[in-house]
């Protein structure tokens, strides 16, 4: 097929650099009104870029960095869709690393993170890169905070170095799923073989381009649970598999980035200001405030 | 006008205020000279006082002072005497040398011990750290977590007044049909008056796992499931259906084809049974049990497949540290399935289990430990008064709600047969060629350890 002068001619002018990149942001939006994509990355062959104004937004389609409580919102909302559609396609995939440890502690998102992980295999990928790449889905969500209380739509977008097992300083990261409200994203990696590993005859050895290195049994079989509500897949060894990437107080710990645990209602919430006092200086000490304090959400008007 | 005036003033002063000036107070402003021809009055002062103060002379002799060297009772002096005689020289070394050999005791044996006791006891010390083990969700279990044995099981309970029944316990099996069949005759297992309970990992890696599980249901036992068990559980739920292969090693691993291969083999009645089995097994303390001790088990039993976290509630215990643990970060009590951690506090998780479990034995209290619940908390709280304290430090025979227990589990290879007050570890490598281990409980709590050799099946 032969495409017309002018088509080829626009892609040539508007690519940055000449290398493969991300849509470009006419093609994809018109609101906000110009693009905060950080194009200046001087490594041509990046494909994901970020925005200028925060390390895990998409700048074609958000302008400002998000408060806590609508980030925390936008990323539940994020995770449900991402969910849904993975179930609805069929495709395999499950929750690493940060949402996992959410996971972990109260089946929701940590309230502090700024990002979700997911993870796909390697017949997946394939199969959202053949068939569902630059796809757009839109959800209707019945939010309380009701100001956008219509749709939502949500970008899968598939890097093409994701061909590439090999390790890739600059595109680690092989699918996106993106709010096109606000540029949350979701970064997706694939869990491949690791070639070099299966050459020496070292048994069930994968890895993820991000540098993480995993034993097929860690992982598989994928154990059935569920995540801010909906049905998700996680890790084989999954406690084994936090402590090697975050440490034994990760499982533990229940003071953390101001947040603290509420025992009774199996949740993270923030700590209140009284509480912040409390806690900083008479130090972090369990049992005799904590509990105190665990209960402060249940009996006390918030 | 003035003049005459004074000299009128004069003489009447002469006439009224006649007195002589004699001994101190006197008026030194009354100096004046007098016209009538008395001497000045501050001739006739006599200064007697003068003669009683003794003025120190700078020459001639003066009292020595207790710090004195020249004096010889002086303390210097004294104390030089003393040091330079024979028995407090004598009394010296020895002192010296008791102080030398205290030292050295303390370095070499008391030190160690109080450093490897604290190191047992601040994980569970409240008040140190951020947090502990057990307060997060952690993961899910699809099955019955805690089951408590059939009462008529008991040994010497409401169905066995006579105390004939038997409790065998056998480590993990792996489908070695041939070394179990051996061992239960080597016993003389009687489905009648025994009953079998598996520690778990009666699959996967042996000759005949569906052999294995036939046997069992043949006899009525039950197990607790093991990391093996879970493994094909959770496979099953996708790998089951007719129309999917089995995947080749080579794009997954050896171990997960060979249970992939084992799943396609299994009967129903097998996958029932392997559902089954619990998380935990609670075994109350036997009725006929009298004397507690090594060999002796009178206290309650829970049977799982790889460990237990101390102080934390059952209920709390993430399934899968059950089923996989071999050791217990010291400090915050997170388990984990290697022997060590990349943070390098790990301790076998059997040795703070046993620790704890004979402190409680001891009635020493657990205040200032962790608690799990905001109820546990408040009852705290309450004994707080001063006549609990007091009662508190003393150590009475039994702790109130705490009981001690002693848990019956295999998993560990590696350290094999593990028999402690409180815990038995019973898996013996028997898959790896080691041995197929069994304990038998009768009804007065007296344990006995039989084995068989087994076969090399790696």
């Amino acid at each position: 097929m032969r495409l017309p002068f002018s088509i080829l001619l626009s892609c040539f002018l508007f690519s940055p650099k000449g290398g493969l990149a991300d849509a470009p942001y006419d093609q994809v939006q018109d609101n906000p009104t110009w693009s905060h994509q950080n194009l200046d990355d001087v490594r041509a062959d990046k494909y994901f870029h970020e925005s200028t104004f925060a390390e895990h937004y998409d700048g074609r389609f958000g302008d400002r960095k998000l408060n806590y409580d609508e980030r925390r919102g936008h990323l539940t909302a994020l995770m449900q869709t991402y969910i849904s559609t993975m179930n609805d396609i069929g495709a395999e995939t499950w929750i690493m690393h940060g949402s996992l440890l959410g996971w972990y502690w109260s089946r929701k998102i940590l309230p502090w993170d700024s990002d979700v992980d997911a993870m796909v295999s390697e017949q997946s990928i394939h199969h959202l890169a053949a068939y569902h790449n630059m796809t757009v889905h839109t959800f209707n969500l019945h939010n309380d905070d009701a100001e956008d209380n219509s749709h939502r739509s949500y970008l899968l977008e598939i890097n093409p170095h994701y061909v590439n097992s090999s390790l890739d300083e600059v595109n680690k990261i092989d699918a996106r799923w993106i709010d096109t409200t606000t540029g949350l994203f979701i970064d997706v990696t694939t869990l491949r073989r690791n070639a070099t590993a299966d050459a020496l005859g070292i048994d069930g050895s994968m890895m993820v381009k991000d540098r993480h290195h995993y034993n097929y049994d860690d992982i598989f079989p994928l154990r059935h649970t569920t995540f801010e509500g909906y049905p998700v897949k996680v890790p084989f060894m999954y406690a084994d598999i936090l402590i090697e990437e975050y440490g034994e107080k990760a499982l533990s710990d229940v003071y953390f980035e101001n947040h603290i645990f509420d025992a009774e209602l199996r949740e993270w919430r923030p700590l209140r200001y009284a509480e912040l006092n409390l806690y900083q200086n008479d130090g972090a000490v369990m049992d005799a405030h904590y509990w105190a304090m665990s209960i402060a959400s249940l009996y006390s008007p918030d | 006008m003035t003049q005459k005036l004074g000299q009128e003033q004069v003489e009447e002063k002469e006439t009224q205020y006649e007195y002589t000036p004699q001994g101190p107070g006197l008026d030194t402003r009354q100096h004046m000279t007098t016209s009538y021809g008395h001497k000045p009055l501050i001739d006739q002062v006599t200064n007697g006082w003068r003669g009683d103060v003794k003025i120190p002379e700078d020459s001639g002799d003066y009292e020595p002072g207790f710090c004195d060297i020249e004096d010889e009772g002086s303390c210097p002096n004294v104390s030089r005497d003393i040091v330079r005689s024979r028995r407090f020289r004598r009394m010296l070394a020895l002192v010296v040398v008791a102080a030398i050999l205290a030292y050295y005791a303390w370095q070499a044996y008391l030190r160690p011990r109080l450093l490897e006791d604290w190191e047992f006891k601040e994980g569970f010390m409240s008040g140190r750290g951020n947090g502990t083990y057990g307060m997060a969700r952690s993961g899910d279990f699809d099955g019955t977590a805690i089951k408590d044995i059939d009462a008529a099981l008991v040994p010497g309970g409401k169905a066995d007044h006579d105390g004939k029944r038997r409790l065998v316990f056998i480590g993990d099996i792996h489908g070695c049909k041939k070394e179990l069949l051996h061992l239960l005759d080597k016993i003389d297992f009687d489905s009648a008056k025994d009953h079998l309970i598996a520690t778990g990992d009666v699959v996967s890696k042996g000759p005949d796992s569906a052999g294995v599980l036939d046997e069992l249901i043949r006899i009525g036992a039950e197990s607790v499931r093991g990391n093996h068990e879970d493994r094909l559980v959770e496979a099953a739920k996708t790998m089951l259906d007719d129309d999917v292969d089995v995947p080749s090693a080579a794009i997954t691993s050896k171990g997960s084809s060979k249970d992939a291969a084992l799943l396609k083999h299994m009967k129903p009645r097998h996958l029932r049974f392997l559902h089954d089995m619990p998380l935990m097994l609670r075994i109350p303390a036997l009725p006929l049990a009298k004397h507690p001790g090594k060999h002796h088990i009178a206290e309650e039993i829970t049977v799982i497949h790889a460990g237990l976290v101390p102080h934390v509630p059952l209920e709390k215990q993430d399934p899968y540290f059950v089923m996989n643990m071999r050791s217990i970060d010291h400090k915050t009590h997170v388990p984990s399935a290697l022997h060590e951690t990349k943070k390098g506090n790990s301790k076998p998780w059997f040795n703070i289990w046993n620790w704890y479990q004979d402190r409680i034995d001891r009635g020493r209290s657990v205040d200032g430990f962790h608690v799990y619940s905001y109820a546990e908390w408040l009852g705290k709280q309450a004994s707080h008064g001063w006549f609990e304290k007091v009662r508190h430090v003393l150590p009475s025979k039994h702790n109130d709600k705490v009981t001690p227990q002693v848990a019956v589990y295999g998993h560990d290879s590696k350290m094999g047969l593990q028999l402690h007050r409180w815990s038995k570890g019973l898996d013996s490598a028997c898959v790896s060629g080691g041995h197929l281990t069994a304990m038998v409980l009768d009804a007065k709590g007296k344990t006995e350890i039989t084995s068989v050799k087994c076969k090399n099946y790696k």
